[in-house]
């Protein structure tokens, strides 16, 4: 039954990530972005690590792809179609099959760990970040204050110059 | 038999959700009447008489509530909505154009999974949790279904093809960002102060008494954090007065403008669904859920029984409580509202939020 579960799932992953790339409107393209994402997030909770799959969903599909969705909108893209670029299709190949045939043995591990005792929920996930991980995670939180400092002194820089 | 019970437990928190939203539209059509002082819906069914003395029973009762609207607005617009021309713009896809009204409805549906009805009851030697999933995730999974319930108004938006829609949707995704911040943080306070993110945990920790007289109830112990998930809920809900998405006066209908038919009253039931599941947390979370103060409910089924009717007596109360709020207050300007949101509701959650760790750590 989970088995069969995966295999629906993993397919959908892949189909939509296709679908990303093969769409001819960008807002089908981040629409099968939304997809994929949420995609993950089931192959998550498969995994029991329902955390990081609410985490998933409401960062990735809840946040940060509304935003994306909303700047598409906001320009009215949907007249303008992709082209698409030979090179760069090709570039990236060969890319993702180096990042493959480097990723290859750290696969094998993760695929004989998957079904054990995968510690995903809350407590053993905030434990981990706030005394393991803490310098990291501070570091994290420091990179995303800067961000909002830039976006704000950004948004007065343009304020100025058009009283000016 | 736990399949059958887990099934059981699906029909009836589904069957709780379908009815919750069916008694907001019958609230929304009638006390909206009252409201302003009309009469409103009265006529379809009112006039159902027979000859037939076995019948009779049967014809009183529609014409009872065919007076009191209920036919009206439970099943003759239900009706109208599935005979209506199904009507798609041009310019998009049948697919993507019922995928707005099903996002809209299908998140706020699924949320309803992690709402406890109900206490704990044993019956027939299986111990019963009313609760269709016990994630250890709790009420984040319900705000994740929260922040996909936007998707449904921007694609809904984006399908008109018209300028009017996509005003809505635009609105919408920025008003249903700016207070998911302000609905987020003060929840995490409410998590902080109960320990859990589990919401049957968290009734469980409102059922004290503090000092021996005053309920441990959520309202009681943050008063500002009630007031801000409740205001920053309603303008998640899109309604007046945070109906800028769907003003009517200068967007038409705004996202819904090109549906007709089932597709717009899916829009309906999803509003009305989210209504129903603001008022749910809001009463898990502040009001003591299930619990009755001073009283302790006997842990058998009789005990869920009372439990529950207090639970949905507390929800539709609060259901009428913001019918009666839309139907009461204008529509905020659009700089208002994200005054509200970004410079009053935020930094006063987070205000509260300081406030709540460090009382936590002192006491």
């Amino acid at each position: 039954m989970e088995e069969i579960i995966w295999y629906i799932i993993a397919g959908l992953t892949l189909a939509s990530a296709l679908g990303v790339l093969i769409m001819k409107k960008p807002l089908y393209s981040a629409f099968c972005l939304v997809l994929h994402l949420f995609m993950i997030a089931a192959l998550f909770a498969l995994l029991d690590a329902h955390f990081l799959a609410t985490a998933q969903i409401i960062v990735y599909a809840g946040a940060i792809m509304v935003l994306v969705v909303f700047v598409i909108m906001l320009l009215s893209l949907d007249g303008a179609e992709k082209k698409p670029s030979y090179f760069l299709g090709g570039l990236s190949l060969v890319a993702i099959f180096a990042l493959f045939k480097m990723l290859l043995p750290a696969l094998r591990d993760t695929f004989s760990v998957s079904g054990t005792n995968l510690q995903g929920d809350v407590k053993s996930i905030g434990l981990l970040l706030y005394t393991k991980y803490i310098y990291s995670f501070e570091v994290a939180s420091i990179l995303i204050m800067v961000a909002i400092v830039g976006a704000v002194i950004l948004a007065k820089r343009t304020k100025k110059n058009v009283t000016t | 038999m736990e399949w059958i019970i887990l099934l059981i437990k699906i029909i009836v928190v589904f069957n709780l959700a379908q009815g919750l939203a069916s008694i907001c539209v019958w609230v929304e059509r009638k006390g909206s009447a009252l409201i302003q002082d009309r009469i409103g819906a009265n006529r379809a069914g009112a006039y159902f008489y027979t000859d037939n003395i076995l019948l009779k029973p049967v014809f009183a009762v529609v014409r009872l509530l065919g007076i009191l609207g209920i036919v009206n607005t439970l099943f003759c617009d239900a009706v109208k909505g599935l005979f209506k021309e199904d009507f798609v713009p041009k310019g998009t896809s049948n697919f993507i154009h019922s995928l707005g009204p099903f996002m809209a409805v299908f998140p706020v549906f699924l949320a309803y999974a992690l709402i406890p009805v109900a206490p704990d009851f044993e019956i027939g030697g299986y111990k019963i949790r009313p609760q269709v999933a016990n994630l250890d995730v709790g009420v984040l999974f319900i705000f994740a279904m929260a922040s996909i319930a936007v998707y449904g108004v921007t694609i809904a938006g984006w399908c008109g093809n018209n300028k009017f829609s996509l005003l809505g949707g635009l609105r919408s995704a920025a008003q249903m960002i700016s207070y998911e911040l302000a609905l987020g943080v003060s929840l995490v306070s409410m998590v902080i102060l109960y320990g859990t993110l589990d919401l049957y945990d968290m009734v469980v920790k409102q059922t004290v008494l503090i000092g021996g007289f005053l309920p441990a109830w959520g309202i009681f112990t943050q008063p500002l954090a009630f007031v801000i998930f409740f205001v920053a809920g309603m303008a998640e809900t899109k309604r007046a007065p945070f109906d800028l998405p769907e003003s009517e006066s200068e967007l038409v209908a705004g996202y819904f403008t090109e549906y007709s038919g089932m597709k717009f009253l899916l829009f309906w039931l999803g509003e009305f669904a989210e209504i129903a599941l603001l008022s749910a947390l809001v009463v898990l979370m502040f009001f003591g859920g299930w619990d009755i103060p001073y009283v302790t409910l006997p842990g058998d089924w009789i005990g869920a029984l009372i439990g529950h009717i207090v639970f949905v007596s507390k929800v539709v109360f609060f259901c009428i409580l913001q019918i009666v709020v839309r139907w009461t207050l204008p529509r905020f300007r659009y700089d208002q509202l994200m005054h509200l949101g970004w410079k009053i509701l935020l930094p006063a959650s987070l205000l509260n939020l300081l406030i709540t760790a460090v009382l936590k750590l002192a006491l």
